[in-house]
C-alpha cells in the first residue's frame, strides 16, 4: 500500500477533519517523550475547570471546540497544543474570560521570562 | 430512537453527516455490525458538546464490525474486526440474517 | 536548588509584591500556583505560545476565583499518581485472582475501586486476550484514554498516524509498535469515544508460575495493557 494515499473511505465530504479512522497518516513513530510541566499543567487546568472540579467546562465541549478550530490549525497544532487551544475558545465562549486579557496575561509574562529567563 | 438492543442483534449506522460534535465515527455510518453488548445509559455526548445537559439519557452499545465489511480492500484475515461504541440514535435494527440455521423469527 | 532559590529571591526583593509574572512569579508557581518550572532553571530558551497561553489562563482563573492555587498544586499530584503501573497491579490481580478477573472483566469501575481508584465520569471496559484474539485499543477521533490506569497517553497513541490506521491495518501498525502477530491470532480493535475506556489483560506468559503479584505487575508493560506489546518474561 502506498503511503499517504487516502484508504477506501478517504476524504468523503461530511468528514469532519478530526475523523480520520481509516485514513493513511504514515508510518507510526513509537519514540515515546514525558510531558512537559506545561503540557502537564494544560491538564491539570482542564481537570480543575471540569466535571470533577468547578464544574466550568464538560469534556465534551472541549472536544466541540477542538473540532472547530479549522482544518489548517487542527493539523498544525500538536495534541496539547491544541487542548489548550479549545479550552481558551469554550472560556472565552463562556464569558469566563476574555480574549484581550488572555493576550495581555501572555504578554506580560513573554516579557517578564525574557527578561529574567524561567 | 430504538428499542432496547440486546447482544447478537444486527443494526446498520445511521448513513447521515449531521454537522456539530458527533461520535460515531465516519468510517462505520452506513456499515451493518452486530450488537456485542449494552453499555448502559449516558447523558448525550453530542447535546453535552453543545452545552446542553444531554438527558434524557442515551443507551450505549458496543457494536461489532467485521473489517472486510468496513473496507473492500482489507488485507488482513476476516476474523479481524472493530467495535465501535455507538449511541442508539445512530442504530437502526436489521433482520435477522436470512441464510443459515438458527435464524430467529 | 540553591542557586535557584536564591534568584528567585532577589527578584521579589526587587519587585515585592508584584507576584503574577516573572521569575518571581514562575517561582511562585510552586508554591502558589502549583506548577513545577516549566524547565530547567538556567534554560533561556523562549517560551512557545501554548506555554504561554495555559499559564496566562492558569494565573487569570486563579485570580478570577474560578479555580484555586490548591486545586492545580493537588491537580499535579493526582496527575503523577496516574501512572502505569496502576494498571499493572490490576492485571496482576486478575491473573492470580479468577473471581477478580470476573468482577473486572463485568464492571471494571467496581473492580478498581479495590485499589481505591475510580475513573472519574468514565466507564472501565476490560477485555481479556486470549490464545485467539488480540485485543487493542485506540480513540480515532480524539485520544480517549484510561488515563487513572495507565497516565497520559504516550506520543504514538496521539498521533494522526495510529488513530487513523490502526482501525484499517491493525497488524501494519502493532508490528510498527514493535508486535509481531501471527496470522492465526485475530486482532480485535476497540474505538473509545466517549464514556467508555479500556484497558487490555493480556495473556499470562509461560514461565511465570508460582509468581506473586508484584512480580507479574513488573512484566505488564503499558503497551500490554493497550494491546500493541505481550508481556515478556526475560
Amino acid at each position: 500500500m502506498k503511503e499517504h494515499e487516502p484508504f477506501t473511505s478517504g476524504h468523503e465530504p461530511g468528514r469532519g477533519y478530526h475523523d480520520i479512522g481509516g485514513l493513511d497518516y504514515g508510518p507510526v513513530d513509537a519514540k515515546v517523550t514525558d510531558a512537559r510541566p506545561w503540557e502537564k499543567l494544560s491538564i491539570v487546568v482542564g481537570n480543575a475547570l471540569g466535571a470533577n472540579g468547578a464544574k466550568v467546562i464538560r469534556t465534551d465541549e472541549t472536544r466541540r471546540t477542538r473540532e472547530e478550530l479549522g482544518e489548517e490549525l487542527y493539523n498544525e497544532l500538536g495534541y496539547f497544543e491544541r487542548g489548550i487551544e479549545s479550552m481558551r475558545r469554550l472560556l472565552v465562549e463562556k464569558g469566563v474570560l476574555s480574549d484581550a486579557e488572555i493576550d495581555a496575561r501572555m504578554e506580560k509574562i513573554a516579557r517578564n521570562m525574557a527578561r529574567v529567563g524561567r | 430512537m430504538t428499542g432496547k438492543l440486546e447482544a447478537g442483534d444486527r443494526v446498520r449506522i445511521a448513513s447521515v453527516n449531521p454537522p456539530g460534535h458527533r461520535r460515531t465515527p465516519f468510517y462505520i455510518r452506513g456499515k451493518e455490525g452486530v450488537i456485542e453488548r449494552a453499555c448502559g445509559e449516558f447523558a448525550n455526548p453530542e447535546e453535552l458538546g453543545h452545552g446542553f445537559d444531554g438527558l434524557p439519557k442515551k443507551r450505549l452499545y458496543r457494536v461489532r464490525f467485521k473489517q472486510t465489511d468496513l473496507w473492500a480492500d482489507y488485507t488482513g484475515g476476516p476474523a479481524d474486526t472493530v467495535d465501535v461504541d455507538v449511541y442508539e440514535h445512530w442504530l437502526q435494527p436489521l433482520p435477522a440474517k436470512p441464510q443459515g440455521q438458527g435464524d430467529r423469527a | 536548588m540553591s542557586a535557584e532559590h536564591e534568584h528567585a529571591h532577589d527578584h521579589e526583593h526587587e519587585h515585592g509584591h508584584d507576584h503574577a509574572h516573572a521569575h518571581g512569579h514562575e517561582h511562585a508557581h510552586d508554591h502558589d500556583h502549583g506548577a513545577p518550572h516549566p524547565l530547567a532553571a538556567d534554560d533561556t530558551s523562549p517560551p512557545g505560545r501554548y506555554e504561554l497561553m495555559i499559564m496566562a489562563m492558569r494565573d487569570l482563573l486563579i485570580e478570577k476565583d474560578v479555580i484555586t492555587a490548591e486545586q492545580v498544586r493537588k491537580g499535579f499530584e493526582t496527575l503523577d499518581s496516574w501512572q502505569p503501573a496502576r494498571g499493572a497491579q490490576i492485571v496482576a490481580r486478575a491473573w492470580t485472582d479468577p473471581a477478580y478477573k470476573a468482577r473486572l472483566l463485568a464492571d471494571g469501575n467496581e473492580a478498581i475501586a479495590d485499589f481505591g481508584l475510580n475513573m472519574g465520569g468514565a466507564k472501565l471496559t476490560v477485555v481479556e486476550n486470549t490464545d485467539d484474539v488480540q485485543n487493542v485499543i485506540v480513540c480515532t477521533l480524539c485520544s480517549c484514554y484510561p488515563r487513572a490506569v495507565l497516565g497520559l497517553p504516550p506520543d504514538w497513541y496521539r498521533s494522526k498516524a495510529y488513530r487513523a490506521r490502526v482501525v484499517v491495518e491493525p497488524r501494519a501498525v502493532v508490528k510498527e509498535l514493535g508486535l509481531d502477530l501471527p496470522d492465526d491470532v485475530a486482532i480485535r480493535v476497540h474505538d473509545s469515544l466517549a464514556d467508555l475506556r479500556y484497558l487490555v489483560i493480556p495473556r499470562r506468559p509461560a514461565g511465570t508460575e508460582g509468581w506473586n503479584e508484584a512480580q507479574l505487575a513488573a512484566i505488564v508493560t503499558r503497551d500490554c495493557m493497550v494491546g500493541v506489546a505481550n508481556p515478556q518474561v526475560s
